[in-house]
């Protein structure tokens, strides 16, 4: 097995009584996308500042290539943010704005000669023409190549890209997707891209991870886990994404409650379409699923998800019932 | 210098050659520059466009000037019921409003912007306390405060400099703060944290640039409420005794019955002087606020 | 999905677009925002109008019920049961404004007074057009609305940031539904919801068109959407409408580059084409004030011949209930 480069083990992030990550693990290797999948209120923001530190823990391990991570390890994991126009400051021109991590690490070699490479890996060609200008003087794709270049102008080991396209046209998406793919291809960077899009998943990820209110629920494969979805919650929200019209669509109930308020045994259970339609208290987990929380998925977990009906199933498979 | 910083840097000054030209390009802030520019030039000028000498009613009445002489008698202004050339007192007055004006503005833009900076960067209970503190200075009313410190340490130009800043700084705290809360939840503020910067290098590189317009327009705009401050205290009979100034000149005339003698040329020159310079002042002020401003927003 | 209601054989025009356009004075000049759309819509219709930042969609949407700023210039005709509103007196604009069309805007904190209880909010339409006798009329209907949007009547007296981000957005929707519309707008009323939150304002939407026989124009980025939604669906890109047809032929058979491109962002799922294959368009949407001479879409467009340099194509039949603006497909 290669050794992960990132393991974040039970990290938890609680704001007051809130608990906005509640107890994640998972593993990040070199050279491959994963794809952090979930609503607003599933804490994949809250998580993914956390392992950056931007946000402080409240507990748990977050482990670079085997060692604690610090604040010396600021360069090896990067950022990518939603908003490209908001993340370049207005008053800076964009040589300024890429080269800002280089100085902030004092880097002792030549600033230039790495902001133009970094600039050039981004796609933004000729060098020159971005250098002195400013974030308002070019389109939103480019701002958000700015941020990339000056992402990777550290070299970084990990990027971690919160809603890398949102907030871009969808024509132009696909040019920076495959950028954050060409870039994981061709210099083994890893890359945990957090979204609310499965389609974008499908596009570039490895592997998926689905949050649901503060916790990993299901993590797999892409193509296993959005061909043959096991929890209850990813099956249902790939029924409603408008780009798999095949499924039947199960539309949930309500909202994702507020995360002071998380419901007890397993957090689904009050929307869960198992426990609803009655499926729940014919397979007899019914009152599992009221009272016992499942357990949180292992980092080195490759296929599994945190409900106790696939667990049943999976039991029930071993033992050839 | 590597080439490509020194384009970066040539951008930066034509921006910065930018916004002054769009300053003279508008109206109002040329007249402000010019307006204040006369008087500026006026008051620098003052030994050489007039004299102090005869503003002691002593020499005034040796060298024989009329009372009360119109601008026929004396020019260019008349003199006043001491014999003194109104003139002489309008030039040299102009020096203590403009000095007192900028001084008391730079002491409240101080620590206005510290304090404001800091209260709203670094947040939690230094923030409330600081934010406490800046109340407590606000409620403090200048004029019995102006009132105790000249009865207490006599009365100078200093005192009401200090006056004047000691309860102007608190709006300004709380302006600064309030923008540098808008410019902290800024996702660029955000990429500097990630990137590693510190508090320092995130308030140096991210938040002064983007606080500083405001910070000036502010300021200029600060400076006619403090030469309207010094002019109170100084008819209010606060100032210095020894100097002139337009506050005083405005007291003297009215006290000595300028009005009913219809002297016009006594109160009048002191009266529109502070309104030119304040009116100056505050078209500066709201020309650098509108070119400020669209940059602080983004353009797309 | 929903079973639609059958309609009625022949069915009256609704909404009639003639050759729309729309032109804003900004400092530097004038920009065409929308450069001659015209479609129809019947009773019952549903249109989806798709397009990216600056094609024109919200210019045209705000043109139907003449929302635009002062200095815009508008010319064409836009019929709303057969009254051009464009030339409409004041008076009985405002009287065919929310009862005739009303527009759903999109859900994010400011469409709602946050300082005004959203029951006010939604019973302000009914009593400026006297929709309901009594006031106590209009807060029965208001409590009946909020119930069809799936918010309990309780809740009129709450504020809006007291409400979730799918609840301000039927909000919106009730209070659009307030003067029973015969036409209704959707403006990205789903852009900025959670995928599940989304469905559930989608299938609400469809769930009120269905009962009430509306006639909707729902406007969007996300293509992906409106195949859940419409019928039919117009593409929009520099200010004009280049592909228009039944919505899922459309997006299954894309006959505009363009549009090609625009359902190639948005993958499905276990299409093994699109699998770590992310295919975009290079550059960007076009600038209404900068447009390139001849078809807008030249400078991106992947098949370009040197023909589409000279002519702005208009739209050329691409089948049946199909056209779309492009000379190849003109040649085909």
């Amino acid at each position: 097995m290669k050794s992960p480069l990132v393991e974040i083990e039970d990290l938890r992030v609680e704001f007051g009584s809130a608990r906005a990550v509640d107890g994640a693990s998972l593993r990040v290797f070199e050279g491959e996308v994963l794809a952090l999948v979930g609503e607003s209120g599933s804490g994949k923001t809250t998580l993914i500042r956390a392992i950056q530190g931007l946000q402080p823990m409240t507990s748990g391990a977050v482990r670079l290539e085997g060692q604690t991570a610090t604040a010396r390890h600021r360069d090896t994991v990067q950022m990518v943010f939603q908003d490209p126009t908001g993340a370049l400051n207005p008053r800076r021109t964009i040589y300024e704005i890429v080269a800002e991590g280089l100085r902030i690490a004092r880097f002792a070699g030549d600033e230039e000669a790495k902001v133009r490479e970094a600039l050039g890996m981004a796609g933004l060609r000729p060098v020159e023409r971005f250098l002195p200008r400013y974030p308002h003087e070019i389109s939103g794709g480019q701002r958000q190549r700015v941020v990339i270049a000056g992402a990777m102008v550290t070299s970084p080991r990990l990027l971690l890209a919160d809603e890398p396209v949102a907030s871009l046209d969808a024509s132009i998406r696909g040019e920076i997707l495959a950028l954050l793919r060409n870039l994981v291809d061709t210099t083994g960077l890893a890359v945990l891209v957090v979204t609310h899009d499965l389609g974008l998943a499908w596009n570039i990820a490895d592997r998926v991870a689905v949050m649901y209110l503060g916790r990993i629920v299901e993590t797999g494969m892409t193509e296993e886990l959005l061909a043959h979805p096991q929890h209850p919650y990813t099956k249902a929200l790939l029924s409603v994404v408008p780009e798999t019209r095949q499924m039947e669509q199960q539309i949930l109930a309500g909202e994702i409650p507020d995360p002071r308020k998380i419901p007890k045994g397993c957090r689904f259970h009050p929307r869960c379409p198992v426990m609803r339609s009655g499926e729940a208290a014919r397979l007899g987990i019914d009152e599992r699923c009221k009272s016992d929380d499942p357990a949180i998925i292992a980092a080195d977990t490759i296929r599994g998800a945190a409900c106790h009906a696939v667990e049943l199933q999976i039991r029930g498979l071993r033992s050839g019932v | 210098m590597t080439t490509a910083r020194t384009l970066a840097w040539q951008r930066t000054r034509k921006a910065g050659a930018a916004t002054l030209a769009e300053f003279w390009r508008s109206t109002p802030g040329r007249i402000g520059i010019i307006v204040l520019g006369v008087f500026v030039i006026m008051a620098i000028a003052a030994p050489l466009i007039s004299s102090q000498e005869l503003l002691n009613p002593v020499a005034a009445r040796v060298a024989g000037l009329p009372q009360w002489g119109t601008p026929g008698d004396y020019g260019p202004l008349g003199t006043d019921h001491l014999r003194r050339p109104v003139w002489d007192q309008f030039v040299w007055g102009s020096r203590i409003s403009l000095f007192v004006g900028l001084a008391a503005t730079v002491l409240t833009m101080l620590i206005g912007s510290i304090v404001g900076v800091v209260s709203g960067f670094v947040g939690g209970r230094l923030d409330t306390a600081l934010m406490r503190i800046t109340e407590w200075f606000l409620v403090i009313p200048f004029l019995p405060l102006a009132i105790v410190l000249a009865a207490v340490l006599g009365r100078s130009v200093w005192i009401m400099i200090f006056v004047i800043g000691i309860t102007s700084w608190p709006s300004t705290a709380r302006l600064v703060r309030s923008q540098v809360l808008t410019v902290k939840q800024r996702t660029f503020v955000d990429r500097s944290r990630s990137l590693g910067g510190s508090g320092f290098h995130v308030v140096r590189q991210h938040i002064l640039p983007n606080v500083s317009g405001l910070i000036l327009a502010n300021t200029t705009l600060s400076v006619p409420i403090s030469i309207l401050t010094e002019t109170t205290l100084s008819f209010l009979g606060l100032g210095n005794p020894g100097t002139a100034s337009w506050g005083k000149t405005l007291e003297e005339a009215f006290t000595n019955g300028a009005i009913s003698r219809n002297a016009w040329w006594y109160y009048l020159p002191a009266g529109l002087g502070i309104v030119a310079v304040v009116l100056a002042f505050t078209l500066i002020g709201q020309t650098l606020e509108k070119i400020v401003d669209p940059r602080l927003a983004d353009r797309r | 999905m929903i079973e639609l209601t059958p309609q009625p054989a022949t069915r009256e025009t609704v909404l009639s677009v003639r050759d729309l356009h729309v032109t804003y004075t900004v400092a530097s000049g004038q920009v065409p925002a929308v450069r001659g759309v015209s479609f129809d819509l019947q009773r019952g219709d549903s249109l989806g109008l798709a397009g990216e930042s600056g094609c024109g969609k919200s210019t045209l949407v705000n043109a139907i019920l003449r929302l635009l700023p002062p200095r815009t210039e508008v010319k064409g005709q836009v019929l709303i049961e057969g009254e051009d509103v464009l030339t409409m007196k004041p008076g009985r604009l405002r009287a065919v404004r929310w009862t005739k069309g009303a527009i759903v805007f999109q859900g994010a904190l400011h469409a709602l007074n946050p300082v005004q209880r959203i029951g006010a909010q939604i019973v302000e339409p009914i009593l400026l057009h006297k929709t309901e006798a009594t006031e106590a009329a209009a807060n029965k209907r208001v409590a009946d609305l909020l119930e069809q949007v799936g918010i309990p009547a309780g809740r009129a007296r709450e504020y809006p940031h007291q409400l979730s981000g799918g609840q301000r957005q039927r909000v919106l929707i009730a209070m659009a539904l307030a003067c029973d519309p015969t036409i209704l707008v959707a403006d990205e009323p789903t852009t900025a919801l959670d995928l599940m939150v989304q469905a559930q304002v989608l299938w609400l939407l469809e769930r009120l068109r269905a009962e009430r026989g509306l006639t909707m124009v729902f406007i969007t980025h996300d293509l992906s959407v409106l195949t859940y939604v419409c019928d039919r669906l117009g593409i929009m890109y520099g200010g004009r409408m280049i592909e228009q047809g039944p919505s899922d032929v459309v997006f299954e058979d894309p006959q505009h580059p363009y549009t090609r491109a625009l359902a190639a962002a948005f993958p499905t799922i276990g299409d093994q084409s699109s699998r770590m294959k992310p295919a975009g368009l290079a550059g960007d949407p076009p600038d209404p004030s900068q447009l390139p001479p001849g078809c807008s879409f030249r400078p991106r467009c992947p098949v370009a011949i040197p023909a589409c340099a000279e002519i702005d194509p208009p739209l050329y039949d691409a089948g049946p209930h199909r056209k779309a603006a492009c000379i190849l497909v003109a040649r085909r």
